[in-house]
């Protein structure tokens, strides 16, 4: 076990050496070469001086590979993200007021999620081919096949306009206590981004009860009298655990991509909001740092999917022992 | 074409219905998947053949203002005029066009550039698949839309440019799946006879993991053409998109969203259901196909 989770971790850190890699040297490629944002930020009559100071105040007068080196040692051992083009402060003092914001909507719909299409594809696998199993199929599709951001529009426009009982945004400041002091506000963008993936999560758990459900394991269970009850919590559930912590592992980036296209919907002060306001800005730093913040995030939250398949599969611990 | 139907039952093997025959059988015997070419050929019509019929001022801001803006649907704009002042109707045409085309030109570049990663990373296997395999982790660990919007600042924006963003980045889940298959390809008796008889990797690759991975390569070309096409409204919709006087759906999308709350529906609405459907009728063509391609499905 102790093996596994070593290489697990070494992957992740090549993975996010790589990550680091590749997002630093993505603005060597653009037009112009890197001091191109210099006429973005100084505007386009910048003197060469200027510029050039720009360039030193950023610390572009040295090479690739020690710019490189020092982009990656800086992360890895200051936690500096770098330092924000437009604002004049680091990049994390920027986006760290948005991140407890972020990390709120999605975690609290995480939990939404689980919750609702864990028992939902259950139920659906159970009772297959009935009503509501077609009714929950037909609503999954719709809403799998929608761009998200018009379902957010939908929703927005019933609770918002239509039906105006809550709040059409969150409250507006960037404050971290405000999920605690004013919780209505969050109603909307939550449901929201849960709708989202309790379509697809719904649908995924479904289809593994079902596969587990014709499983011999199942069979044998039922000869020897066990109870629906039993079989489906016992036997059916342990096992379509697996393979739903590894797709919730895998959709932490969808997961922040939703939530960006609804913190844009909702005006919700959050790292997606800042991401766009960043591109609109020509600010590289901001967003590649909030892109490695990000990934950091989702690979931490693979490590944690595969660890726990290793407490949930008694078979994979053994075969990691060995 | 009757003499050759005359000269034909003498040999059996003119009996044999060929596979494409078989498989556009099964195509046609999926309703759903007939309906949804029809839509998608009707709306290619519509956003490119309007245009012509029905010519109407998209690009030129100047040119609007003797018209009413945001106003409702009448005769002269049977879906009223957008916020600009542009005609609705033309709009979505218009905007349809980018968004179809640059759509399937970047679906079309994530299934050739995932194709070739895939095969090559699973038919060569050992040390160049790990490395392979550790870069595509890495890249798909990277939340996709924050990749798009980060290229998108630092390149400048163009019409070309999105497509080449979106079909270079759109290709590693494409490029797992191909790879899947060329790795249990390579292991099948037919592979291994053609390397016994020194058969090269080049020829193996080309004569016999291609073509039989096509029905894979077909099926997530279609899903990736749907995926291209929403990933583009989406930035359309952060305002990343393609740059004005030129539109796209999610563009629209984005521009009618601001005057929701005024109850102008005609600027949102008619666009959201062409844009939802076109999606919707892909996917559903992606499923006919997979359907198409399963063995098990033809008769023998």
């Amino acid at each position: 076990m102790l093996h596994y989770i070593v290489r697990r971790i070494l992957q992740a850190i090549v993975v996010m050496l790589i990550v680091m890699i590749f997002t630093f040297s993505l603005p060597y490629f653009q037009q112009g070469g890197i001091l191109a944002p210099a006429y973005a930020i100084l505007g386009a009559q910048a003197t060469p001086a200027r510029v050039a100071a720009w360039a030193a105040q950023h610390g572009m007068n040295h090479p690739y590979l020690v710019r490189l080196w020092q982009y990656v040692s800086q992360i890895v051992f200051h936690g500096n993200l770098g330092t924000s083009y437009k604002q004049n402060m680091s990049v994390w003092s920027v986006i760290s007021v948005f991140v407890p914001r972020t990390v709120w909507l999605a975690l609290s719909s995480l939990v939404l999620t689980v919750i609702i299409a864990i028992p939902m594809g259950m139920y659906q696998a159970v009772k297959r081919n009935s009503t509501f199993d077609y009714a929950a199929t037909g609503v999954a599709f719709i809403l799998y096949a929608m761009p998200s951001f018009l379902l957010c529009l939908l929703v927005l426009d019933a609770f918002g306009f239509h039906w105006p009982h809550l709040p059409a945004s969150p409250p507006s400041g960037v404050a971290p206590w405000a999920m605690f002091t004013d919780p209505v506000g969050f109603i909307l963008p939550v449901l929201s981004l849960t709708l989202l993936s309790v379509a697809g999560l719904s649908r995924f758990m479904r289809g593994t009860v079902l596969d587990v459900l014709v499983q011999d394991y199942v069979r044998t269970a039922r000869a020897k009298g066990c109870s629906n009850r039993r079989i489906l919590f016992r036997h059916a559930f342990r096992n379509a655990l697996g393979p739903i912590v590894t797709i919730l592992g895998l959709s932490i980036p969808a997961l922040f991509g939703g939530a960006l296209i609804i913190e844009d919907v909702f005006n919700y002060q959050g790292l997606g909001i800042e991401t766009v306001n960043a591109a609109n800005n020509y600010d590289v730093p901001v967003i590649l740092g909030i892109t490695v913040l990000i990934t950091l995030t989702t690979l931490l939250g693979n490590l944690l999917a595969d660890l726990a398949l290793g407490v949930i599969n008694p078979r994979l611990r053994l075969e990691a022992a060995k | 074409m009757s003499t050759v139907t005359e000269a034909a039952p003498t040999s059996a093997a003119d009996v044999i219905v060929p596979l494409w025959r078989q498989r556009l059988r099964i195509f046609f015997h999926n309703k759903l998947a007939i309906a949804s070419v029809v839509y998608l050929v009707l709306v290619a019509a519509f956003c490119y053949l309007l245009p012509i019929f029905h010519p109407t001022n998209q690009t030129n801001q100047a040119a609007t203002f003797n018209v009413a803006w945001n106003a409702p649907p009448s005769a002269a704009h049977w879906l009223g005029t957008d916020s600009s002042g542009f005609d609705e109707l033309g709009r979505i045409a218009y905007g349809g066009e980018y968004s179809l085309a640059l759509g399937f030109l970047a679906g079309i570049i994530t299934i050739v550039v995932g194709t070739a990663y895939g095969m090559i990373s699973g038919f060569i296997g050992g040390v160049t698949d790990s490395v392979m395999m550790r870069l595509l982790d890495a890249f798909l660990s990277i939340p996709y839309l924050f990749l798009l919007i980060a290229l998108i600042s630092i390149f400048k924006r163009s019409t070309v440019l999105l497509i080449l963003i979106i079909g270079l980045t759109g290709w590693w889940g494409n490029a797992r799946i191909i790879r899947g298959d060329a790795m249990t390809i390579r292991e099948l008796e037919y592979s291994q006879a053609a390397r016994s008889m020194g058969a090269g990797k080049l020829r193996i690759i080309r004569r016999h993991v291609y073509p039989n991975s096509i029905s894979n390569i077909v099926t997530v070309a279609t899903f990736s053409v749907a995926d291209a096409i929403l990933f583009l409204s989406a930035l359309g919709f952060l305002g990343l998109g393609i740059v004005a006087p030129q539109t796209d759906w999610g563009t629209m999308l984005q521009q009618g969203t601001t005057q929701l709350q005024n109850g102008y529906w005609w600027e949102i609405f008619p666009v959201a259901g062409v844009f939802i459907l076109v999606v919707v009728a892909i996917n559903y063509i992606g499923d006919a196909l997979r359907d198409v391609f399963e063995v098990r499905l033809i008769e023998r």
